[in-house]
């Protein structure tokens, strides 16, 4: 198969980045694949895709970002995405030029306005897969009532956990699209896992909000109290760092928790803990958790909508604690620190329980789905096995109801508050 | 900066508890490549010392390695790593692969012996495989600060030397002609001890924004020994490893680590 990846920026950093050039990767072997990227800011990327994906972008933001054609609001990439005002309706013009020229067989939309591009745009002789690395919850009435429009249009439909695929399923008529959960894959680890006598919890990511760092923070004095000789490691950066950095001040926890700055490959970082921990809010997926799994760390993690608790098995390879909840986050990072053999264990069986996110499962699925979309195309069906039937039909016509009444309204809104301006 | 070529490839290394480090890299088509280890001059200063290592094929697929044997040891500072394909090739810089630095992490609580050496791998801000090395007749490795009531006490340990009666700890202003501050050690036994400073009392000792450097005398007429903290894989602490400020009077008063991992404290003047 002839495979087409259509991105948002494949020269920046972040899990999607990551997820397509893992997966781009991994399916080099078998077929033709490239990775379409929008826009482009920097001659290489930050992360290199495997030598065989051919790389190429739509827009040189270096050369075109004054483009007469970019400083007009995008039309069909849709307004209420969370991107909307990074395009333009010379990005509107490129991908649609490049949707009607490719010769590919499969062509993946990676994020949920050039899902729409795809579902609109893309020719009738391609198969056109949306995949949603974020939650349909999470999305606003806008774009929800945006997606509900467009998806119908695609083949296939992808979701990085179950639960978000049933959401899509209950709550957007669909019918004819196969929707289906593909997880993030994770590359085997190349170092000997952790062994679990190391006195160290990590945790990485994106220092914002979301992630709830203050919470491990909080809970970590709990640690400190019992267990002065553990200590916490937070990597990566972001607009939380002076906050964290005031907070571990406040609860003097200055010999015990670090702010390491970012590294990369986490994989060496990762080994020398012997405890993960993730306190997000909200989580679609939860790649660091996977990551750490790897490694042979087991990991404590709130039970956020919706990844986390797909990936562990709450007291057999990581524990699952109430979102937000700093005591029960402390209690269940004391009960692996004070069971040496237990945490040995755990470390285990996350080794064992996480190897189905190595790429090898998560690509045959990806590849089993692909072929058969194309099969079904090609024999004037869609999707394939699995679609979503249309029993769903009246349930899904209320989501539809709410969210439109929720965009109105909310559009509503926004034209007086400009009125009033 | 060097302006040499970068290679690609992707350099591995793993650490050992007595200081021996592997670097394992792929190099299918090489003839007689060796690693290039270059002391980093000072500024507008010319490269010196160097350490040339051979890169011996092992296992598969063109991979090859080489070993730092814990002797000699290297000369304090930041040692730039470079690929010699050939024995007349010019040299490219590597890049760093995956550091396995566990044996490392908890370098604190073994007793060292002199000299002091350590080596850490790192990857430098603009991306490349570098070594940090220490070379010290004897080290004080700092532990825990506790900051409360105006005062700090550091915990600390004394190794490659031994900790007499008439031991001292001095912070000696920088750039201030050798004036220097007193504090008694407090044994704990094995080469351990604590100090504590008034921050007060430091703050009022010299006028305006200064630098004190720590050290210990381990015996009345011993040579001052630097208190550092250099026992784990942190290769660079001062961004990672930051203490609150202590505010008396008209200063605030901080300890912090030098860019060399060494203990110092920051008094800076208010207003």
């Amino acid at each position: 198969m002839k495979i087409s990846f259509l991105i948002h920026n494949a020269y920046g950093i972040g899990g999607t980045i990551t997820t397509t050039f893992n997966l781009a990767g991994a399916l080099t072997e078998r077929h033709d694949v490239e990775v379409v990227s929008v826009l482009r800011h920097r001659e290489h990327p930050n992360l290199t895709p495997h030598p065989d994906v051919r790389l190429r972008a739509l827009v040189d933001l270096r050369r075109e970002k004054d483009h007469p054609l970019h400083r007009r609001p995008a039309r069909v990439f849709p307004s209420a995405e969370y991107r909307h005002h990074q395009y333009s309706e010379l990005t509107d013009q490129r991908i649609a030029e490049y949707l009607e020229g490719t010769d590919a067989d499969v062509v993946i939309g990676t994020r949920p306005g050039l899902n729409v591009h795809l579902a609109l745009q893309a020719p009738q002789r391609v198969v056109r897969v949306g995949q949603e690395h974020l939650t349909l919850d999470n999305h606003s009435p806008a774009l929800r009532t945006a997606l509900r429009r467009a998806y119908r249009r695609l083949d296939v439909l992808t979701t990085v956990t179950e639960a978000d695929a049933g959401a899509y399923r209950r709550k957007m008529r669909l019918p004819g699209v196969r929707v289906e959960a593909l997880p993030n894959s994770v590359p085997d680890p190349v170092l000997p896992a952790a062994d679990g006598s190391a006195k160290i919890v990590i945790a990485a990511g994106r220092l914002v909000p979301v992630k709830r760092y203050d919470l491990i923070v909080e809970a970590f004095s709990q640690v400190v109290a019992e267990y002065p000789d553990w200590q916490l490691r937070i990597y990566g950066k972001g607009e939380e760092q002076d906050r964290l950095r005031a907070q571990i001040e406040t609860l003097g926890l200055w010999n015990n928790v670090f702010l390491m700055g970012s590294a990369s490959p986490m994989e060496a970082e990762w080994v020398k803990g012997s405890i993960g921990a993730t306190a997000s809010d909200f989580e679609p997926f939860g790649m660091t958790i996977v990551e750490a799994m790897r490694c042979g760390l087991p990991v404590v993690s709130t039970d956020c909508p919706y990844g986390p608790g797909e990936i562990i098995k709450d007291g057999e390879d990581g524990r699952l604690v109430p979102v937000g909840d700093s005591r029960a986050f402390g209690a269940a990072l004391l009960e692996l620190i004070r069971d040496d053999e237990r945490r040995r264990r755990m470390g285990t069986a996350a080794v064992e329980h996480a190897r189905r996110f190595a790429p090898g499962p998560v690509v045959a699925q990806a590849e089993r789905l692909f072929e058969e979309a194309v099969a079904a195309r090609n024999s004037g069906r869609r999707g394939g096995p699995g679609r979503a039937g249309t029993s769903h039909a009246l349930i899904s016509r209320g989501h539809a109801a709410r969210d439109l009444a929720h965009a109105a309204a909310s559009g509503a809104l926004r034209t007086v508050r400009k009125g009033r301006r | 900066m060097s302006t040499a070529p970068t290679t690609e490839v992707r350099t591995d290394c793993s650490a050992d508890t007595d200081g021996r480090i592997t670097f394992r890299l792929r190099l299918p088509s090489a003839d007689r490549p060796r690693l290039l280890l270059v002391l980093r001059p000072k500024k507008g200063r010319p490269e010196e010392q160097s350490y040339t290592l051979d890169l011996e094929t092992c296992g598969e697929h063109g991979h090859v390695r080489a070993v730092l044997e814990p002797r000699p040891a290297l000369a304090e500072g930041r040692w730039d790593a470079y690929l010699l394909r050939a024995p007349d090739a010019a040299r490219e810089r590597l890049r760093p692969g995956l550091r396995d630095l566990r044996p490392l992490v908890d370098g604190g609580t073994r007793a060292w012996t002199s000299p002091v050496t350590v080596r850490v791998p790192y990857a430098t801000k603009d991306g490349f495989l570098a070594l940090r090395a220490w070379r010290r007749t004897a080290h004080v490795e700092a532990g825990p600060v506790d900051i409360a009531d105006g005062a700090m006490t550091v915990r600390a340990r004394l190794h490659g030397a031994e900790l007499a009666e008439d031991a001292a700890v001095r912070l000696r202003l920088r750039g201030g002609g050798g004036t220097e501050r007193s504090y008694r050690p407090h044994p704990a036994g094995g080469g351990a001890f604590s100090f504590t400073v008034d921050c007060g009392e430091l703050a009022a000792a010299a006028a305006g924004s200064r630098v004190w450097d720590a050290f210990l005398r381990p015996a009345a007429d011993a040579p001052p020994v630097r208190i550092g903290r250099l026992f784990d894989d942190v290769a660079d602490r001062k961004g990672v490893y930051v203490y609150p400020r202590v505010t008396v009077g008209g200063a605030a008063v901080r300890p912090y680590y030098t860019v060399d991992n060494d203990l110092a404290v920051e008094v800076t003047a208010a207003g």
